[in-house]
């Protein structure tokens, strides 16, 4: 399942304390479900762990206010696109600095960025500035197994500095949600002496954000974090000291809490059914947290009409499947439902219905052969939900149906190959809260999280000018519309949006946002 | 004996080139792509990935990377795991804590295993012989992943004699939990097998013999029966001391101890070749070195033995 960053980010990210120090300082000990981070550079990690650490040690350009949903401004003192929003002006405030005393320009962007944008360099984030003008003379193509020389050129031609505090971005083509897309940590600058050396400061970060690190960390160690004095942000948290306990195995980690050793937990799967009596009053769910889709091979002829897509789509119980995967709602659209422009009732063909389910299979002329699911061989519910499809599938179309358990990534890279056979399972978060951040990676031609291989000219078209249209509300319509044709072709079938859950201690509770999810960071102490 | 040794020693060295051969096999055929699992469910630019495969000879054949892999171990020079970490780091911080677990549950499953295992195989039948085989039966037939739970849910969770997972307090406390439930579990076979042998060994001539001779029944039990009775479960501890290494890949991720076993398991997920054939020669090195010391304490039991 792909499950994106902002998922991740509210499923891992925030924390606060408040018990510690002997003066009432604030501590919270906020356990990581992941194995020990070997460094801390937002601009080479795009895992949940690492860039939920640098949401305490960096802070973003902007960022989404919790409690409005809306953009607001963090490090940029303004964010604006030219008429066509292709040039984007980013203008710095004044009097912030790294935690190293340096005052932070825009030069500190500038330089940063070019460094994760040139390939040779193998950072993460590579891939966010290949929308930049110039991208591609930082990446030429490399033969296989050879390591990708370092360039002549050595910035983004679109990334152009214009004072201290100020510096514009082009792009190759007009993107009117490029503002939303500046809040990811992922573009989190670097000051000069990091930059001159990342590897030397891999274990000692140095920020802009709320916390710096408490002290010494060594490899293995947990995370020990204390308050900055000289983050001016909006929305400070309230905690002074936060402690990352690293618990790789995610019911050892709901023990550690139950013994009352931490102070946030995400609860594992396993005990989705049974975290409201071990801890009565002790946790909280997001609203919603991207959305899961069965993937229709659009390369196998077999699948090819879309009325057969419509009925293994109305042939589905998402009730019933809903309440096997647990803390989930049946799914009626492509986008979460927490986007701006999701609406209750797009999709036509999502409702259970048999005999109709039977019909359109019948004008599509049935469907030949076995049914292949395949399903992930490292989750633990994969191969259950698998047969709940299947059966669904078997006894409302007749179809014979058979099942394929292989590791994530190699469904990944058959599904690349379009080698694939049968249906998978995957699932999106959001990068950035925008309704294009669904349509875009999924169903554009070549998306990025395009596992359908799905291509339709015409919603290309729609999506084009979403991109170039500055007005937010009438991008959404047209980003509306691409949505439409894309339930109309169903190269994926929406399943279900699920919650996520999590516990907390009784000296804190979590902030919970409709907008930005759940987060310890922020957490308010009592 | 050191002729011996030496023997030994160098008889192992080609068989462990083809379990190391072997093992990088199988991880090369495992199926998946390690940089993409280790992107989780993030598109990954192509420059990046090509500049990730290049550093870690991904393209390369299979017998080259495998050699690759070798040079690294024998120069000690082990480079990062993909995810970044220093190997040599890594195995600083965990052969110790792996190190600690072991010994520690080794001392509880043999202290439970021969006291058990002697005493009931003298007092065969009596009531302590009967509830203990039932009782190792139960032990037998209990999976040592619902075990490590229900062990940590009760002691650790519930009742708070210890601590719950971590190596922050230290050794031996951090360890304890851990290491009575590998013991408690493991001794279930040692202590039948020890059983068993000793009752065997009581009734088998030479025994009649030295008591006929008219020896103390002391003499009897100490110079007789147990240097006999222990000779089948010495081979048996040298082989459990080897099976220690899979089971402490279950074991460190419950309690979370940093140790080679979840070291290991991150790398066999990962597809990890070199670190994957490095553990395993590391598992192999002790098998040997814990065998050798087996022969070698055989020798001391039985000197018929020595000399073969």
């Amino acid at each position: 399942m792909a499950l994106g960053l902002a998922l991740v980010l509210a499923s891992c990210g925030d924390g606060k304390s408040s018990s510690g120090g002997g003066s009432g300082a604030k501590s919270e000990t906020i356990a990581m479900v992941a194995d020990p981070l070997e460094y801390i550079n937002p601009l080479n990690d795009n895992g949940s762990p690492g860039i939920g650490i640098a949401m305490a040690i960096f802070a973003p350009l902007v960022q989404t206010d919790p409690e409005t949903g809306k953009l607001q401004n963090v490090m940029a003192d303004s964010v604006t696109p030219d008429k066509t929003s292709q040039t984007w002006t980013i203008k710095l405030k004044a009097g912030n600095t790294f935690q190293n005393g340096q005052p932070l320009t825009a030069k500190d962007y500038v330089d940063s960025w070019n460094m994760t944008a040139e390939g040779s360099n193998g950072w993460k984030n590579n891939g966010f500035f290949s929308k930049v003008e110039g991208y591609d003379a930082l990446n030429p193509p490399a033969p296989a197994g050879a390591t990708p020389k370092p360039t002549a050129v050595k910035t983004l031609s679109g990334l152009k500095q214009i004072d201290d505090l100020t510096f514009s971005v082009k792009l190759k083509v007009p993107f009117s949600q490029f503002g939303l897309t500046l809040q990811y940590l992922g573009l989190a600058p670097l000051p000069e002496e990091v930059r001159k050396n990342p590897d030397a400061y891999k274990r000692k970060p140095i920020g802009n954000g709320p916390f710096k690190m408490a002290g010494a960390w060594n490899a293995g160690d947990d995370i020990k974090l204390t308050k900055w004095d000289g983050y001016k942000g909006p929305q400070l948290p309230q905690a002074d000291n936060i402690t990352y306990k690293f618990i790789p195995n995610g019911d050892t980690a709901y023990n550690e809490f139950l013994a009352g050793n931490l102070d946030f937990v995400d609860v594992p799967p396993t005990k989705v059914k049974s975290f409201k009596t071990d801890a009565p009053d002790q946790s909280v769910t997001s609203i919603s947290s991207g959305a899961n889709y069965l993937v229709i091979p659009a390369w196998d002829p077999r699948f090819k009409n879309p009325k057969l897509r419509h009925a293994f789509s109305e042939a589905i119980d998402r009730k019933a499947f809903a309440d096997l995967v647990g803390l989930s709602e049946p799914a009626k659209g492509l986008v979460a439902p927490d986007m701006a422009g999701y609406r209750d009732n797009a999709c036509k063909y999502c409702d259970f219905d048999a005999s109709k389910a039977k019909a359109d299979l019948a004008a599509a002329g049935g469907f030949s052969g076995v049914l292949n699911i395949n399903y992930n061989t490292s989750s633990a519910t994969g191969q259950i939900f698998a047969e709940a499809i299947g059966n669904m599938l078997r006894q409302n179309l007749g179809l014979q149906v058979k099942y394929t358990g292989k590791q994530s990534s190699e469904i990944g890279a058959l599904a690349d190959s379009r080698k694939l056979d049968g249906l998978r399972f995957s699932g999106w978060g959001h990068d950035y809260p925008s309704i294009e951040d669904y349509l875009t990676p999924m169903f554009k031609s070549n998306g990025d999280a395009n596992f359908a291989h799905y291509s339709n000219p015409a919603l290309d078209a729609v999506l084009a000018k979403g991109d170039a249209q500055p007005d937010p509300e009438q991008a959404i319509k047209l980003y509306q519309q691409a949505e439409d044709i894309a339930l109309e072709d169903m190269p994926l079938i929406p399943l279900y949006t699920k919650s996520n859950a999590y516990l907390h201690s009784a000296k804190i509770q979590p902030r919970v946002s409709k907008y930005v999810g759940v987060s310890a960071l922020w957490a308010t102490f009592k | 004996m050191i002729r011996f040794v030496l023997r030994r020693v160098l008889a192992a060295i080609p068989i462990g080139l083809i379990v190391t051969l072997g093992v990088f096999a199988l991880v090369f055929a495992m199926p998946g792509d390690p940089l993409r699992e280790l992107a989780g469910d993030k598109p990954i630019p192509a420059a990046v990935l090509a500049a990730k495969r290049a550093q870690y000879h991904l393209d390369d054949p299979f017998i080259v990377q495998y050699l690759l892999s070798m040079k690294d171990i024998l120069t000690g020079h082990f480079g990062t795991t993909f995810a970044g970490a220093d190997i040599g780091d890594q195995l600083r911080l965990r052969i110790p804590v792996t190190l600690k677990l072991a010994t520690l549950s080794m001392v509880f499953q043999w202290v439970l295993g021969l006291i058990f295992g002697i005493y009931a195989g003298f007092k065969r039948n009596g009531w302590v012989d009967r509830s203990l085989l039932l009782a190792t039966l139960v032990l037998l037939a209990i999976p040592g992943l619902v075990a490590y739970f229900a062990a940590q849910y009760l002691f650790a969770v519930e009742l708070k004699w210890f601590p719950v997972s971590g190596v922050l307090e230290g050794y031996p406390r951090s360890y304890l939990l851990p290491a009575l439930v590998i013991g408690v579990l493991g001794f279930a076979g040692l202590g039948r097998l020890m059983r068993t042998s000793i009752v065997e060994t009581v009734n088998a001539d030479f025994v009649k013999t030295a008591r006929a001779k008219g020896l103390g029944e002391q003499r009897v039990l100490w110079r007789h029966i147990l240097p006999n009775a222990l000779l089948p479960v010495v081979t048996f501890i040298g082989l459990d001391l080897a099976g220690l290494f899979g089971g402490a890949i279950i074991t460190e991720s419950i309690f979370n101890l940093p140790g080679l076993g979840q070291f290991m398991f991150q790398a066999v997920k990962l597809k990890e070749g070199g670190v994957v054939v490095l553990l395993c020669t590391l598992a192999f090195i002790s098998f040997i070195l814990i065998n050798l010391l087996v022969d070698v304490l055989y020798g001391v039991l039985d000197p018929r033995v020595r000399n073969v």
